[in-house]
């Protein structure tokens, strides 16, 4: 691809303003590689939260894009994000996906590093010049790192917006479901199913924020199930189109805003637990807010480009390739509440989710079948166009749609447009 | 004393019936306490804390699981009759109880055929049977996949 056809390539071609998305975007190898160094390693990628790492010691592996990354909490209780790769050769110094522990030790030529970044021992030590210095060999800290409420983000690059800037109007999104604990706190200790998906990873952001508009197509048998399990009936969510579900915040991040549009009333007696649950909420918010946030879902949330908090879940976009991305959904306890709620949010989470669930299989089957009609390119270009009549601006800075609107798809690609195109 | 051809013949009987998608058949080998377990990682079984399974059916999410199947709006599923086939080997008796209860432990490879890849499944299943007289049920069915605690592709069928 000659340097013309790559600028052309980030510029506006990939997304009209008639909501037209070009099919390279999807299947474009080259492209590929301009996302990871415009997007991934421009902006902040969500790690993990805090939770994950509850004492001194513990670690996980994570990566932002390509990139191989251990998110660890020191000796001291900090929370740090290395690159997973030593000092001396470059070796992965972490192979566990998770564990806990003291020192990381190089199994190449065993150079050790305390869980607070630090390099303990160079091996064999009498052997290198005697002006090194240890201090210059700790393990490399990411560039930038900050959390919100326990998320922990991180960015490759030297300079940029602020986490606070990137996260912009979307805190008031991602506060409403950390506060279904009574106690706003949130827990991802009940593990995560990983699935795998031959496609596109931008598929998933799009496809999870739109279940209103696919959901009676692909859904409708597990919704039936679910409302005969449960007596809640989620197809009455999208029955009616609601203004300002759909909005689409600066920065790229989308949310399905769902405070306007209560649940049909359940149909069974609450239980002891959720009884307790919801008086716990009461004393934290009030009786009002209390009874409109447990009256429907809290918000569906996408925060650019790699973080999903979806019904039961925090879920994770990894990209692998153009054409494959994995995807991990970590189950969000919440702290504070009798243990039969929890209980619950699993089995739901479980009964929609994960490569056995009844729902999200047939979005990332849906997803891999949208990679192979990519390959199609008689009209390369995909419309994402409703609502464009209709879409208004809102007072956070974003827009504003109808339930089955497409106005935050098309705020996702405004916004990757803008980063694909920017002048490093 | 346990006759270890009947077990070992209800456990191929099982198996055929979920490769050639029989699901009412299967369903019916099924006690009505059955519970349903693909758990996620090696030490997943002995776990204490709350832990989420890639399945964790009890009888009535077992029965929609089927349910939802037999309505073949599966997506994953589509065209998929025929396309799978396990071995089931190692069949050994684990443990046997007063009550009429038999832990039977056994291995299997499944090979499924899907449009431009042929996957292959590894696990190790454990049935907890009931036994009365003549009859055999399912009292509990888990399976360690060898993969479950990695990125895994759909799993739209029974296992």
């Amino acid at each position: 691809m000659s340097v013309s056809t790559l600028e052309t390539a980030g510029g506006s071609d990939l997304f009209t303003a008639e909501a037209r998305i070009n099919g390279r975007v999807y299947r474009d190898a080259e492209l590929f590689q301009r996302e990871l160094e415009r997007i991934w390693y421009r902006v902040w990628v969500y790690v993990g939260h805090e939770s994950e790492v509850p004492t001194p010691g513990d670690f996980v592996r994570r990566q932002i894009g390509l990139q191989p990354v251990i998110m660890v909490r020191g000796q001291d209780g900090k929370v740090r994000v290395f690159y997973n790769r030593c000092r001396h050769r470059g070796n992965l110094l972490c192979l566990a996906n998770k564990g806990h522990t003291a020192q990381f030790v190089c199994p190449y030529h065993g150079w050790t590093y305390a869980n607070s970044g630090a390099l303990l021992e160079p091996t064999f030590d009498e052997g290198y010049d005697y002006h090194l210095k240890r201090e210059q060999f700790a393990l490399t800290p990411v560039a930038r790192q900050d959390s919100y409420r326990g998320l922990v983000f991180a960015s490759v690059a030297d300079d940029g917006q602020s986490l606070q800037q990137h996260l912009g109007a979307i805190t008031e999104f991602l506060d409403l479901f950390m506060d279904l604990s009574p106690e706003g706190e949130i827990a991802l200790d009940a593990g995560v199913q990983k699935v795998s998906y031959r496609g596109n990873w931008k598929y998933m952001p799009e496809n999870s924020m739109e279940g209103d508009y696919h959901g009676p197509f692909i859904h409708r048998v597990a919704f039936d199930l679910y409302a005969r399990r449960t007596g809640f009936d989620m197809s009455s969510l999208s029955t009616d189109e609601i203004p300002d579900v759909i909005r689409s915040l600066p920065g790229g991040h989308m949310v399905e805003d769902y405070r306007g549009a209560p649940f049909s009333p359940g149909k069974r007696e609450p239980s002891p637990a959720r009884i307790e649950y919801i008086e716990k909420m009461k004393a934290r918010h009030g009786a009002e807010k209390a009874r409109r946030m447990l009256t429907t879902l809290a918000p569906l949330l996408y925060v650019f480009p790699n973080l999903l908090y979806v019904i039961t879940h925090i879920r994770v976009v990894q990209p692998v390739r153009v054409d494959l991305t994995n995807s991990y959904y970590y189950p969000v306890m919440l702290k504070g509440v009798p243990d039969e709620i929890n209980d619950a949010r699993l089995a739901d989470h479980e009964f929609m989710f994960g490569a056995a669930g009844f729902v999200s299989p047939d979005d990332l089957e849906i997803m891999e079948r949208n990679q192979v009609g990519m390959q199609a390119r008689g009209h390369d270009w995909l419309f994402i166009g409703r609502g464009l009549h209709r879409e208004h601006d809102m007072p956070d800075g974003g827009r504003g749609g109808m339930t089955r609107d497409e106005t935050h798809l098309r705020g996702f690609w405004r916004h990757y447009v803008s980063l694909m195109r920017a002048e490093r | 004393m346990i006759d270890r051809r009947a077990i070992e013949a209800f456990v191929y009987h099982e198996a055929r019936l979920i490769d050639e998608m029989d699901y009412t058949g299967w369903f019916a080998l099924w006690d009505r306490d059955g519970v349903y377990h693909v758990p996620i990682g090696g030490d997943a079984l002995g776990a204490q804390r709350r832990q989420v399974s890639i399945i964790n059916d009890d009888y009535l999410r077992l029965e929609q699981r089927v349910d939802r199947l037999k309505t073949g709006s599966v997506l994953a599923m589509a065209g998929q009759r025929g396309t799978m086939r396990r071995i089931v080997s190692n069949i050994e008796i684990l443990d046997e109880t007063s009550a009429g209860e038999v832990e039977i432990g056994s291995n299997f490879i499944l090979g499924v055929a899907r449009t431009a890849e042929q996957q292959l499944w590894i696990g190790r299943t454990l049935h907890r049977l009931r036994l009365a007289g003549e009859s055999i049920r399912i009292a509990r069915k888990t399976v360690l996949l060898i993969n479950s605690a990695h990125e895994t592709p759909l799993l739209q069928f029974l296992i």
